[in-house]
């Protein structure tokens, strides 16, 4: 047979054959499944929760700041005002488009800091220009669409307000995430995605802890291409 | 086909390899007890959860084994809708062609990667490389090892065989690096020059750990983040899926994930996981504009309804590998194929037969810690037991072997595996490596390495074909599709 230029029927004919199926089903049905599993977070009240996420979130060395939601630009502030990690030089951000932020008076407040050269709100305009203002940039900030207590883990959405890059370049990853958001495991978060209407977005991520490797003698290394630190800001 | 690679040595030439080399050993050691133990507390803290987590991703990968091609089709269509472009490729060839096809479509000569065994299946790299393709492997491991010009030892710390000196003298030598030895400036000497050359590249290829037919999505684990990155920037994404990959819905995805980070590693979760469904959407300035999907089959379509149809459930965790005595001793290159350890002797076995690869299902104990461990309850062991009959059934065995090994099966299966292993382990390799009346001299174990520092040998045979096959098939099609 000619290689390449292969239809969809010449990839499922042999499986079909294989499995004795004359025609490929119209439809299959999910059987009941017979295990449900059990899981930790079964039974935790949403306060219990939000500290399960929390601890969960240290022990993979994600720095946690809990606040009430008018101290949140405030919260955020301090943060940044630190300058870069460990030398304290001055530094830039990049930061999501989001209502929120904008009511908290975020912008205004990362701006003021001293040590903060220049904040960059994404702008789906500027088309590139937001991916190069987060490559050179010490913060990056989010507004995590919801949290994993079990893991310890935010949920980031792409969309146009908040691209790919913000969570992923800078050399920290600051994600607000509010309190009222967060599920007990990944499978809630599923299970709304697969009962909203329409199409996913192009990527949600799914974030816990900054990046890592222990390629070499299997010596952990954190920042490797992602953000060498995290911090969650959780609003309660 | 390059499952196989460097298949001109006997086992005990490799064997012996392995066992002098101490450094390797210990490194291997050193990786399955923290595995192990880190696994070991997670699966304590779930407590009755994780046997029914077992059991339910069991069931639901048996489901989808059972409905494959109804799956595999609703998973292409769905990716289709989602503005992904679909490939087709019932073998590894019909891969490479579809990929060469992409980058020349678009006159693209540079590419990054992240992590993918189905693309080290199919010799992907080789290929690019063969045609003028410059492409790059960002996971920090793979990078070491395609800059030394070596091949993995572990599926998931593949440069697990290079201590920190020999790293640092690779990347002086190669790269400039004028650092310490310190894996943490290694590391961070790494992020330096790989940022660029990330956000350069033309097309980012990676893989995909499940993917979800109700959505038509893809998914990948990573921890590092040059999977992130891979597929954040290229302009073209070029995704390999094979077709065990598929899981029916975003429920069961949870399933999958809540056991993959914990039986590989040792975690909760790994640092990132991503749920891609198709190209970037409408106002949003990064991710890819392109999306294509190559599914392969490549002979896995030949396990399902077969007596190894279970390993179709295989979520390439390498739970079996942390645990397995005989992986200790002789290590990721000990078996000659990519995917090495117990899933990789029923695998390897499964997807290219028993004439190239007739001895390696003897390279165990069959002691069973790796059925235990496996999170999908593959009974491992039973297949690779499985494969033995089938061999020796079909006149191929090497029969002095199989009473060493049964010999060997009845010492490690009734003690503790490791405690055992370690002590008793390396006198009885070495005995099976030095005593010429163990071993029939001529006997064609398996396919092996050339110590583990050689480069692989490509299947030169098959690969000359499929160059000329692509350019005459391009003549005759004037160039493009
Ligand atoms: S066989 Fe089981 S334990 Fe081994 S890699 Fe596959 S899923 Fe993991």
């Amino acid at each position: 047979m000619a290689l390449g230029n292969k239809s969809l029927s010449d990839l499922l004919n042999p499986i079909s054959k294989q499995l004795e199926h004359d025609v490929v089903a119209e439809h299959v049905d999910l059987p009941e499944w017979e295990f449900v599993p059990w899981r930790v977070t079964d039974g935790k009240s949403a306060a219990e929760l939000v500290d399960m996420f929390a601890s969960e979130a240290e022990k993979i060395r994600v720095q946690v700041k809990r606040c009430k939601r008018d101290e949140l630009a405030a919260c955020v502030a301090s943060i940044v005002g630190e300058g870069v990690p460990e030398t304290g030089e001055a530094c830039t951000v990049v930061c999501a488009s989001d209502e929120r932020f904008a009511t908290a008076g975020l912008y205004d407040a990362l701006a003021a800091e001293e040590k903060v050269s220049d904040v960059t709100v994404w702008d789906e305009a500027k088309g590139q220009a937001n991916v190069d203002a987060a490559y050179v940039a010490t913060y990056g900030v989010t507004y995590a669409s919801a949290g994993i207590a079990e893991t310890g883990t935010v949920v980031q959405p792409t969309s146009p307000a908040c691209g790919r890059a913000v969570s992923l370049l800078p050399l920290v990853h600051i994600a607000v995430v509010d309190a009222a958001t967060i599920e007990p495991t990944m499978l809630t978060v599923m299970k709304a995605y697969a009962d909203a209407d329409g199409k996913l977005p192009s990527q949600i991520c799914f974030i816990s802890g900054p990046s890592a490797t222990a390629d070499i003698e299997l010596v952990r290394v954190e920042g490797v291409h992602g953000p060498m630190y995290v911090r969650y800001v959780v609003v309660e | 086909m390059s499952i196989l690679y460097n298949t001109d040595e006997t086992l005990r030439e490799r064997v012996t390899e392995g066992l002098k080399d101490e450094f390797k050993h210990n490194a291997i050691r050193t990786a399955q007890e923290v595995f192990y133990t880190k696994r070991g507390e997670l699966v304590k803290e779930m407590g009755i959860g994780w046997q029914q987590l077992r059991m339910h991703a069991t069931e639901v990968r048996n489901h989808v084994t059972d409905n494959l091609d109804y799956y595999v089709k609703q998973f292409a269509e769905n990716a289709e809708a989602n503005g992904c472009i679909m490939h087709y490729a019932p073998t590894g060839d019909d891969a490479l062609w579809e990929v060469l096809d992409i980058f020349e479509k678009h006159g693209a000569s540079y590419a990054v990667k992240s992590k993918s065994m189905m693309t080290e299946e199919v010799g992907l790299n080789e290929v690019l490389e063969e045609t003028g393709i410059t492409i790059i492997e960002t996971d920090c491991a793979e990078n070491i090892l395609q800059t030394a010009g070596s091949k993995p030892s572990h599926i998931v710390v593949p440069a697990l065989h290079f201590d920190r000196e020999a790293i640092m003298k690779i990347y002086k030598e190669k790269r400039g690096y004028d650092g310490s030895s310190v894996p943490e400036e290694i590391t961070h000497f790494l992020r330096k020059i790989l940022r660029k050359e990330f956000m350069d590249a033309e097309v980012g290829i990676r893989g995909c750990n499940f993917a979800v037919a109700s959505t038509g999505s893809v998914t990948l684990v990573t921890n590092e983040g040059n999977g992130r990155m891979v597929d954040s920037f290229p302009k073209v994404q070029i995704v390999f899926v094979g077709i065990d990959r598929i899981v029916p819905d975003l429920e069961s995805l949870d399933t999958m994930l809540a056991l993959l980070p914990r039986s590989a590693v040792g975690a909760k979760m790994t640092a990132y996981f991503s749920l891609d469904s198709g190209p970037r959407g409408a106002g949003e300035v990064d991710g890819p504009e392109e999306v294509h999907i190559v599914l392969m089959d490549n002979g896995r379509h030949t396990l399902a309804n077969s007596e190894f149809s279970d390993m179709l459930r295989c979520m390439r965790c390498g739970a079996c590998l942390n645990i397995c005595p005989v992986y200790r001793h002789i290590t990721g290159h000990g078996y000659g194929s990519i995917y090495p350890g117990p899933m990789g002797i029923v695998l390897t076995a499964g997807l290219v037969g028993y004439d190239d690869i007739d001895s390696m299902a003897f390279a165990c104990s069959l002691c069973g810690a790796c059925t235990e461990h496996c999170p999908v309850s593959i009974p491992i062991h039973d297949l690779i037991r499985q494969h033995r009959i089938n061999i020796v059934e079909q006149g191929k065995n090497h029969a002095i072997e199989v009473p060493i090994f049964k010999a060997l099966a009845l010492m490690w299966s009734n003690v503790d595996v490791y405690n055992y292993a370690m002590k008793m382990g390396t006198p009885v390799m070495k005995k099976l490596a030095h005593g010429e009346d163990a071993l029939a001299k001529d006997s064609a174990w398996i396919p092996v390495v050339k110590g583990w520092t050689s480069t692989r040998d490509f299947d030169c045979l098959s690969e000359t074909r499929f160059r000329t096959w692509f350019k005459e098939h391009k003549k005759q099609q004037g160039g493009g599709k």
